[in-house]
């Protein structure tokens, strides 16, 4: 009976650590993010950008850019540059109209000056492989 | 042994403290009065959708950028307050005191802003959700100019933070009425500002892209066809996409460039939109828009 008990409560222990193990606190990231926003950009949105252990093989948002109106995207994570966190944009036909990925160099910032107003796909992929963390927050300026 | 039971027991206890609802939380899902929970529909469509639709501060910021003056008698007065008296109205003026308030904010109208905070925060009061309004913070950036990215920081905050709150609770169809009343009142603004510039091309097309942001408008809405109130708007709504049809919009991609500029990848957009829409256009737009804020704001 007690190493019944016993072994109950040492799975309950274990099934309660697991995530606690694997938590990405994506939210302070992404709070993080706003205020290195470029100076004159005014705060739109906050992302948070969770591969979920690994789970993840992207995580993307959507917002409709206005022709006119300079957006900036940056993103903060832990670590060097931007620890293998990508972002990319597309446009509504899914073409690709900005990275952050230059000639393999990780950039922590875009600025976009849209020309083409239209939905636009945010998208975060994980360079060398998920399980990254991080947060991202979408600016504006006229 | 008695030990490992005791341990257990408050092991279990603890996990079951962490899932039940706060008070707060609890007050704020038997407050509703459409508290029919929304109809089998898939939450993170809807949230998918209620996530591109653009801040409202975009175009009070085009409108002063423009050179437009500020003009108090375009907004719906903080004294309309008394007249929401069911959460339907209070959750769509809710979002559009939310524009107007952006709108005090970018002139800097700061006497005229307290006026929409307190009104703000009296209808998110009632509808419990007035805990993520920090009416303190905001009314003191209020009363110094030099504070106006930090107003407009945390009111956009504050916002953010109500709209994912209702998503998270299942609430999401106040947060349509929410983000529907922002862009209606920005319409309206955009709306008679233009009709005393008729020739500014910048606001004939802005009141012409309006047509992607309504689309996913009516498409929210859609999913709320049970309730009456929302049904009723819907209507309104489809009369006024009925005007936009009329308008087209004509995208053409090209690839674009970048540049990495003090480590900032610029990008050089050589896509482009074109709008086609007509005096006559603005006119029936402006019209219909008009008409549904009235219907709103009374």
């Amino acid at each position: 009976m007690k190493k019944i008990i016993s072994s109950v409560f040492l799975l309950s222990l274990i099934a309660l650590s697991t995530p606690l193990a694997s938590q990405c606190n994506s939210e302070n990231f992404a709070n993080a993010c706003i205020p290195k926003l470029a100076t004159g950009f005014n705060f739109l949105k906050s992302y948070k950008v969770d591969g979920e252990g690994g789970s993840k093989e992207k995580v993307e948002y959507s917002y409709v850019f206005t022709k006119g109106t300079q957006y900036m995207i940056n993103l903060c994570s832990n670590g060097a540059a931007t620890d293998g966190i990508v972002v990319t944009l597309f446009d509504s036909g899914r073409n690709k109209v900005a990275t952050s990925k230059i000639n393999g160099q990780f950039i922590s910032a875009i600025a976009y000056p849209c020309n083409a107003t239209g939905i636009y796909y945010i998208q975060y992929t994980f360079d060398g492989g998920g399980g990254k963390c991080g947060g991202s927050a979408l600016g504006f300026k006229r | 042994m008695k030990s490992i039971i005791i341990a257990f027991a408050a092991t279990l206890l603890l996990v079951a403290c962490g899932k039940t609802k706060k008070p707060d939380e609890q007050a704020f899902l038997n407050s509703l009065d459409s508290a029919k929970k929304g109809p089998t529909i898939d939450e993170a469509v809807i949230n998918s959708i209620l996530e591109q639709i653009p801040s409202p501060l975009e175009i009070s910021v085009l409108l002063k950028e423009s050179g437009t003056k500020y003009n108090y008698s375009l907004l719906n007065s903080p004294d309309n307050l008394s007249k929401y008296n069911s959460n339907f109205k209070k959750a769509i003026n809710l979002g559009v005191y939310g524009t107007d308030l952006g709108y005090t904010n970018i002139y800097q109208q700061n006497k005229d802003g307290i006026k929409y905070l307190a009104s703000i925060k009296s209808l998110a009061n009632e509808l419990n959700i007035g805990q993520f309004f920090d009416i303190e913070t905001i009314g003191r950036l209020a009363t110094n100019s030099k504070n106006l990215d930090s107003l407009l920081l945390i009111t956009t905050q504050n916002f953010n933070s109500i709209n994912h709150y209702l998503q998270t609770q299942g609430r999401a169809n106040l947060s349509v009425l929410l983000l529907t009343g922002g862009w209606l009142e920005a319409m309206q603004i955009t709306c008679q500002v233009a009709s005393k510039n008729p020739k500014s091309k910048e606001l004939r097309e802005k009141i012409g892209e309006q047509k992607i942001i309504l689309e996913q408008i009516v498409l929210l809405f859609g999913f709320y066809k049970e309730d009456e109130n929302m049904a009723s708007l819907l209507k309104d709504l489809t009369d006024l996409k009925t005007a936009f049809d009329k308008i087209k919009i004509t995208y053409t991609y090209k690839e674009s460039s970048m540049e990495v500029v003090n480590g900032v990848a610029v990008i050089k957009d050589n896509s482009t939109t074109t709008i086609d829409i007509t005096d006559a256009d603005v006119q029936n737009i402006s019209s219909i828009t008009n008409s549904i804020r009235t219907k709103i704001a009374n």
